[in-house]
């Protein structure tokens, strides 16, 4: 007997609802049918729907990331995610997790709020940026060239979400013990730290002003991944299954289906910004 | 004496900042304490207190050249040259603040003119090229339709510039602290008041050879202008402050906070207000002491450092209050803090930029437009 069949044998009538879909090797969510998100794993949905979207011309996408604050357990995945996938250095960071602590004891409870660039239709850090080094690709996504960054911070200035950090040279490499010959040690995790293929490009960082370094940083919704159909890696590593990413301009992928809801808010839109992250509440 | 002594402190101030500009330069901004929250610190403040400086320094000049008021006769020069000195000194500073100040060149060839730092960037270039040849007509044509056509230019100019400066940190939206409208009118305000303190100095401490009268009414002339200028920016502080206070808003609260009673409440109640401000103000209000050329220069520089810390007191707590609270706490590492003390080496480059101001205008006053040269 195998192990789906033992399940199913022995579940109770109350269980069958959640065991089933395993069985089937379909889901792993334990959702009441009725929900849309039962019939696939959201993330092979994404991804199947990101590969539709590419097959648009760029500028007829509209990314956009989906963040369920009702799931997310502030784990922080998503921000070292990141920071592996990016090979962010210390100080560097794309996507921090906020966390509150409300009411009072003993009625307590924690609020996490992950923050990625919210790549904003209207961002206030493009323009004043004196020579177009951060701008919106021909996605909408704000990316910043590295080689044309003069390193002035106007940008971090204008960002009402703090979503930009400077890269002030550090390594998390520097100082370790290097083992000559041997595949541990510095060395090795230094070569490791240097590759990086933000924007598709390798980035060695060398030195103490080699860009990224004395320029300014930030999430770009990990275009270089996106381009080869790939999901952005704070999406793929939430634990609480709580990011969405997708294409907007699709009506039927999942983030317009999430967005269109009511219970869904963008950070100080008041600041006419117009985020193209959504939070669920 | 006071001349030997100031040749002193500007090499030794000098000297020191050498170390500051040579860790800078070779060792990058590591050792700034500035960061990915607190943006901008020290030489962002020094940039735009010399930046400042120059504009009022060039608007004094005006009084000699355009305006003809008589106790600023055969001022000009000096005040033109001490503007040539304050504004590349600005601009070094906050060269100094760029992570790749190599590329400054790509401002000027492949500029974004939606930013407003692009058009500061070519206003200033726009205002030193005015400086020059304004200092140039000073000595070939002063008389000439030429030199009044190039400083009224010059003088619009330059306030354009000082309120540019406002418009720089008011422009953003997003920090309320800096996002008040009249910041761009009181730049200019606090531009002439600077060009006052620095002309007092200049006036009190180093131009001995000018007409006793003349030199008498001009620095009580001088004495007013400041009082009148700083009386208009405790109003700006008080209105603002105030206006902040009562309406609550957290950003707001936690900015005017950090001024009032945080870790920069002696550099507000002690150096801002009490030592540039009250001080002198009350100095400078006695016509006896108004007129002694060392009494006005040591309140002419009293002004000037309460100035400096006035601009610094803008720009920091404009940062301390986090885009998204907890931000800081959210992810640590080196340069994710919201406070801010300016670091050694900050200090050490600042220390270059006032050592280099000092000592250029010191020796273009001796070398240059001496003052006695003009009186002929
Ligand atoms: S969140 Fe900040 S960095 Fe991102 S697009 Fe908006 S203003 Fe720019
Ligand atoms: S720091 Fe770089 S990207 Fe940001 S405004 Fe300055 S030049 Fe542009």
């Amino acid at each position: 007997m195998t192990e789906a069949n033992l399940l199913q044998k022995y579940a109770s009538e109350v269980f069958a609802g959640l065991v089933a879909p395993v069985a089937e090797g379909l889901q792993v969510s334990a959702a009441p049918a009725a929900d849309p998100l039962v019939k696939e794993d959201v993330l092979v949905r994404m991804e199947r729907e990101l590969k539709h979207a590419l097959e648009k011309p760029a500028s007829e996408r509209r990314w956009v990331m989906v963040i369920d604050l009702r799931r997310c357990v502030g784990c922080h995945a998503c921000t070292v995610a990141c920071v592996a996938e990016n090979k962010l250095p210390p100080g560097v960071v794309y996507r921090p997790v906020m966390t509150e602590e409300v009411g009072t004891y003993p009625n307590v409870t924690m609020k996490f709020l992950p923050r990625p660039c919210m790549q904003c239709e209207n961002a206030p850090c493009t323009p004043v940026c004196p020579v177009t080094a951060t701008y919106h690709n021909e996605e909408g996504i704000v990316v910043v060239d590295y080689e044309q960054c003069i390193g002035c911070r106007a940008c971090m200035a204008a960002c009402p979400y703090g979503a930009r950090t400077f890269d002030f040279g550090y390594h998390y490499t520097e100082g370790l013990p290097v083992f000559d010959g041997a595949v541990i040690g510095g060395k090795t995790a230094a070569e490791y730290e240097h590759i990086s293929q933000e924007y598709g490009q390798a980035w060695e960082r060398q030195g103490r002003h080699e860009s990224p370094i004395g320029n300014v940083r930030k999430c770009h919704f990990c275009l270089h991944r996106i381009k080869d159909g790939v999901l952005p890696a704070c999406t793929t590593t939430c634990i609480g299954r709580a990011t969405y990413f997708g294409d907007a301009n699709d009506p039927d992928s999942l983030v317009t289906e999430l967005i269109n809801k009511p219970n869904v808010i963008r950070l100080k839109e008041e600041l006419g910004t117009e985020p193209r992250v959504y939070y669920i509440v | 004496m006071i001349k030997k002594i100031s040749y002193a402190i500007g090499a030794l101030t000098l000297a020191f900042g050498l170390w500051g500009v040579y860790v800078r330069l070779f060792e990058g901004e590591q050792s700034a304490n500035y960061g990915s929250y607190i943006i901008w610190g020290l030489w962002v403040a020094m940039y735009l207190f010399l930046a400042g400086l120059a504009a009022g320094a060039y608007m004094l000049a005006a009084f000699d050249y355009l305006f003809n008021v008589p106790q600023f006769k055969g001022t000009g020069k000096t005040m033109l040259w001490a503007a040539l000195v304050t504004l590349p000194a600005g601009l070094a500073s906050i060269g100094m603040d760029l992570g790749h100040m190599e590329r400054i060149w790509k401002v000027y060839l492949e500029p974004n003119f939606t930013s407003f730092l692009t058009l500061m960037v070519w206003g200033y270039t726009l205002f030193l090229i005015l400086i020059v040849i304004s200092l140039y007509l000073a000595f070939k044509a002063p008389e000439k339709a030429a030199m009044k056509a190039v400083m009224w230019i010059g003088f619009v100019v330059a306030i354009l510039v000082a309120g540019g400066v406002g418009f720089l940190l008011g422009g953003n939206a997003a920090r309320l602290y800096w996002h008040v409208g009249l910041f761009p009118v009181q730049f200019p305000v606090f531009a002439i008041a600077s060009g006052a303190g620095l002309m007092l100095m200049l006036v009190g401490w180093f131009m001995p050879d000018m007409d006793k009268t003349q030199r008498s009414n001009l620095l009580w002339l001088l004495a007013i202008i400041s009082i009148a200028t700083s009386a208009a920016k405790l109003y700006f502080v008080v209105a603002d402050f105030t206006q902040s206070l009562y309406g609550g808003v957290t950003d707001n609260l936690i900015a005017v906070n950090y001024v009032l009673n945080g870790p920069q409440a002696f550099t507000f109640w002690g150096v801002q207000i009490v030592l540039g401000l009250l001080i002198p103000v009350i100095v400078l209000a006695q016509p006896k002491l108004a007129k002694n050329g060392f009494v006005a220069g040591l309140m002419g520089l009293f002004l000037l450092i309460g100035y400096a810390a006035g601009r610094l007191l803008i720009v920091v707590p404009g940062q301390v209050a986090e885009m998204m609270p907890g931000q800081a706490a959210a992810f640590t590492g080196p340069k994710l803090d919201i406070t801010y003390t300016p670091s050694l080496m900050e200090w050490s480059v600042t220390s270059a930029v006032i050592g280099f101001s000092i000592l250029a205008i010191l020796i273009g006053m001796d070398r240059i437009v001496r003052f006695k040269e003009v009186k002929k």
